[in-house]
């Protein structure tokens, strides 16, 4: 079975899921990567990131609750999956080992 | 919403864009996002600037929601579906007597469809067991001449031998003999060293190939070597294991009719031939070795086997081409005549295995047969009976719709749209006819065991079949959605104020398609009941016409070939000596169901050469046989035992008429064996086979010698007869029971397809009356329930009883005589077409009719009266006090 992946959009979304835990809603979301990345997205690369994830079981989402803020309008708070925090941590690993073996044949970089 | 926030509004046909795309699923996350971001963008551009990234990102949104459906898995919506099972099921239990009656009557039809399906399953199963069906052919001879075609199964014995030699692409050719000729059909048994002879059933003659050609799987021996020597035979194994328990039947020696000349060695033993196999029989005795008739009679079934690669069309060809040159020479040195005619209109015909049984060419055969016509005429029944529970369903949820016009008005108020509640009303009817489709299963399921021994077939439900259930929830659903469809879409358009306010009643358009539907019920039930009635006459008829013979004081004994000549004799002189016994005859020609068969050619003797021959039926007989069977002479003498009458025979009016001889007696006539003989006699016509053909041209000769002897009896008490005859038989063989059988009932078993199909019409007829009177009696429960209030006041006015019973039953009556108008003509088409086919048959009187509406009337009447006469019969002031 071809082993489901994250994108590495994605991977950046889900890890600011994580981070905002009970605040992780999609202007949230937002808000705080273009504070990181320092540049602004657009509300449909987010939500993308956010519905392709929940179909691929990396996160679950519930209604919170709604605030005049938003015209009455309830948000939607996205938490990450046992699957997907394991996903984080594969890519982690094998990130630091390749940059291992980089570093290694290549000591000017580091 | 403060008014000085309302201008700093994103665009609103932005929004209503998002709306159009986003689906219902998403929209509330999405649409109050945009907002919190809108309101992010106000504090940190300008009005304008927000407005406008707005729009941008609306338009961002649309790759990602345009074709994205609410299928995120953990958001699925089991809610709705939750609640509109829950509500079904509620409405199921509110209306209980309704719901039954639902209930029941999809119940019963979906019963009474299962069987039928299996019944015509059962017919189209037949023969799909072979290794390649697709090569497997019966050879046989097709008659066609200005538009009449005729087919016939007998052929000469030794076109085996041409065909083998001169059509390559026939990769066995094997003979069969499969009518009583010889020692085929059933015979006394006996192991060589046992001395008791036993009846059996199911012997016939064929080649080896035949083994080869029909993959008859073998338990003991070898197919290909099995047959292949004289005097051998293949047994089945239940015969095998009843004959031969615990040793081994391989090489055995068993004997026929007590007679040490036919003892067959057992070479093979098979598998039961499969219940749904046109061939069945126990002993398969070789015709290797055998002297078989020439060119002179067709007395074979011919089975071929083509090799993969042929076709068909191209090999029937061929043969044909064969015949025209080596068959007709051998014909012509024959002496045949009329090869010309017989050149022209007569061809080979390739018939399939697979339609060997359901026979939509009616091949002539000794082979039991399926019906087409009678499979075609079941599944429309089926399919009636279907449409009548699911009219009831219509008829009862419309009818009850005004009841729920309020739920309805309620629902929408409180914002369900029109697909929704169908839908609603639609998972009502679904859960209905799921649940009505266990009932319907089980019912089946109980009933079949009877229908079995009705049909005669070995039906079982498909279980184990992987598609059963899921086919069976299909159907149910599929039920469900056809029942549900009208009243789902009906009440859903209900409007809700007007339903509030009390702003409504019956529609004319309802008030039309309820009696539409009633009278769509009681036509289908009319014609079904004519149908069952007009079948049931013509089965008295054939019973009880007068047949020119007596046939409820005879018995048959049967199975005399174990006695020798002399005995057999002594035997008959002996029976005579009881006061009871009338009169006895040797014959095995009978006019009832096994009765042996024989066909020569006949011509005057002037015209031999000149005409194609009259085939009539020949029969041995001795002298007594025209008394003894209560037959009549209409010209000249019986056969008489000191008389010489050596070549004397007797025939029938229809030869005599076919042959042109108005003064028969004492003229000659020849057979195709150029044998002459003198009419000495004409009997009457008498039926001698089934009534579903004409009367054919009969002789019969003096021959006086045969294993079967019918007894008339002269007393009241048959069974004491039977007793004294018995006993005089123990006298005469020990080595076997006497085996004897009562003529009417060998009558009546020539009619037991036909009363086979007699017996399932009358009961799909009564079931479809009992599902159309559940409809009825639930529909005028409701009508007069309605009307309750207005019964009461008539009453108080002073309305009689029978006024109001009148009243009440008026409306439906007129429906169902209305019905009974549409009815009438359908049935008498159709029940003409189908006694078209029957040579003697009953005329369609009125009365038939008269007789089949007046009990619809009746039925009906009966059903609604249990309701009208309770309302009629009601006190008033318990109606009117309640408001």
């Amino acid at each position: 079975m071809k082993k489901t992946r994250l994108g590495e959009f994605q991977e950046l979304v889900l890890m600011t899921v994580i981070t905002l835990r009970e605040e992780a809603y999609g202007n949230e979301i937002q808000r705080h990567l273009e504070d990181r990345l320092g540049e602004r997205l657009s509300m449909g690369a987010i939500q993308a990131a956010l519905k392709r994830m929940e179909e691929k079981d990396f996160l679950t989402s519930d209604w919170g609750e709604a605030s005049q803020k938003r015209g009455g309008k309830r948000k939607r708070i996205y938490q990450a999956t046992p699957e997907a925090v394991l996903a984080l941590k594969q890519m982690k690993s094998i990130r630091a080992e390749l940059w291992e073996a980089m570093t290694t044949l290549n000591p000017n970089i580091a | 919403m403060s008014a000085g926030r309302f201008r700093s509004q994103p665009p609103k046909w932005a929004i209503r864009f998002m709306h159009l795309f986003v689906h219902d699923d998403f929209i509330e996350e999405v649409e109050g996002d945009m907002e919190e971001r809108f309101e992010d963008n106000l504090r940190a551009y300008n009005y304008a600037r927000a407005r406008q990234l707005y729009v941008l990102d609306v338009l961002k949104l649309v790759p990602t929601f345009l074709l994205r459906r609410s299928t995120t898995k953990n958001r699925k919506n089991y809610g709705m579906w939750k609640n509109n099972i829950k509500i079904a099921w509620r409405q199921m239990q509110k209306h209980h007597v309704f719901t039954s009656i639902k209930l029941g009557g999809f119940a019963v039809g979906i019963a009474a469809c299962l069987l039928i399906s299996l019944y015509t399953q059962y017919q189209l199963s037949y023969d799909q067991h072979y290794d390649d069906p697709d090569r497997i052919f019966r050879l046989i001879n097709r008659w066609s001449d200005s538009g009449e075609v005729g087919y016939w199964s007998n052929v000469h014995g030794p076109l085996k031998e041409l065909l083998e030699d001169n059509i390559p692409e026939m990769d066995k050719v094997a003979r069969t003999v499969l009518w009583s000729w010889d020692d085929a059909g059933d015979n006394h048994i006996r192991r060589q060293e046992s001395d008791y002879n036993i009846y059996e059933e199911g012997f016939f003659y064929a080649d080896h190939e035949l083994l080869d050609i029909l993959d008859v799987s073998m338990v003991h021996g070898s197919r290909v070597t099995a047959l292949t020597e004289p005097m051998t035979m293949v047994i089945s194994a239940t015969k095998a294991s009843q004959y031969f328990e615990g040793e081994d039947p391989i090489g055995q020696l068993m004997v026929l009719n007590d007679n040490p000349n036919t003892t067959y060695r057992i070479t093979g033993v098979m598998e039961d031939f499969p219940a749904n196999s046109h061939l069945q029989g126990d002993f398969i005795m070789t015709l290797e070795g055998r002297q078989g008739t020439d060119w002179c009679c067709t007395n074979y079934s011919m089975y071929v086997k083509l090799n993969p690669l042929a076709d068909k069309i191209a090999v029937e060809e061929k043969t044909i081409a064969m015949r025209n040159s080596l068959v007709i020479d051998k014909l012509r040195e024959m002496g045949k005549s009329g090869l010309e005619q017989e050149m022209e209109y007569q061809s080979y015909y390739l018939q399939p295995v697979t339609s060997i049984y359901i026979d939509p060419e009616e091949v002539q055969d000794n082979l039991t047969h399926g019906s087409v016509e009678l499979t075609r005429i079941f599944n429309l029944i089926a399919l009636v009976i279907l449409a009548l529970a699911c009219v009831n369903f219509v008829q009862l949820s419309t009818a009850g719709a005004l009841k729920r016009a309020k739920e309805v008005g309620l629902w929408k108020v409180v914002g369900s749209g029109t697909g929704q509640l169908i839908l609603q009303y639609l998972t009502e009817a679904c859960v209905l006819s799921l649940v009505s489709t266990m009932l319907g299963l089980a019912l089946a399921w109980l009933s079949l065991p009877y229908f079995n021994s009705l049909s005669g077939l070995p039906l079982t439900l498909p279980w184990d079949t992987v598609w059963f259930v899921p086919a069976m929830i299909g159907l149910a659903l599929l039920i469900g959605v056809m029942a549900g469809l009208y009243p789902a879409y009906f009440m859903s358009r209900f409007q809700a104020l007007d339903v509030l306010k009390s702003r409504y009643g019956e529609r004319q358009s309802t008030t039309v398609m309820r009696s539409g539907l009633v009278i769509f019920q009681f036509a289908a039930t009319v014609v079904l009941i004519i149908g069952a009635l007009v079948i049931h006459r013509q089965f008295e008829f054939f019973m009880n016409t007068s047949l020119g013979f007596e046939k409820e004081r005879v018995v048959n004994i049967v199975g005399m070939e174990s006695m020798d000549v002399a005995t057999r004799m002594s035997f008959k002189a002996e029976l005579l000596k009881l006061s009871v016994v009338e009169d006895a005859s040797y014959s095995r020609y009978l006019p009832v169901k096994g009765g042996a068969v024989q066909n020569r050619a006949f011509w005057t003797t002037e015209r031999r050469q000149l005409d194609n021959g009259i085939e009539a039926a020949w029969w041995e007989v001795d002298e007594d046989y025209i008394t003894t069977m209560g037959m009549e002479l209409v010209q000249g003498r019986s056969f008489q035992k000191d008389y010489t009458d050596e070549n004397a025979i007797i025939i029938n009016e229809e030869l005599a008429r076919v042959l042109n001889m108005e003064d028969p007696i004492g003229k000659q006539v020849i057979d195709m064996f150029d044998e002459k003989s003198t009419v000495i006699g004409v009997v009457k016509d008498f039926q001698f086979e089934t009534m579903l053909g004409d009367i054919r041209p009969l002789v019969m000769l003096l021959r006086p010698t045969s294993s079967t002897l019918s007894v008339k009896i002269q007393s009241e008490d048959m069974q004491a007869a039977v007793a004294m005859i018995a006993g005089v038989w123990d006298d005469f063989n020990d080595r076997q029971s006497i085996r004897l059988y009562f003529m009417d009932q060998r009558f009546e078993s020539m009619y037991a397809s036909f009363n086979k199909a007699r017996t399932l019409l009358l009961l799909f007829a009564g079931l479809s009356i009992f599902i159309a009177c559940l409809g009825l009696f639930a529909l005028s429960t409701f009508m007069i329930e309605q009307r309750s209030k207005e019964m009461s006041i008539r009453k108080v006015l002073g309305a009689s009883m029978q006024r109001i019973f009148l009243l009440l039953t008026g409306d439906f009556v007129r429906l169902v005589l209305i019905a009974i108008v549409i009815a009438v003509p359908i049935a008498w088409m159709v029940m003409d077409e189908i006694l078209k086919e029957i040579a003697y048959r009953i005329d369609l009187t009125w009365t038939l009719f008269l007789v089949g509406g007046a009990l619809a009337v009746l039925i009906a009447l009966a059903t609604i009266s249990v309701e009208s006469v309770r309302a009629a019969t009601d006190n008033p002031a318990g109606r009117l006090r309640s408001e």
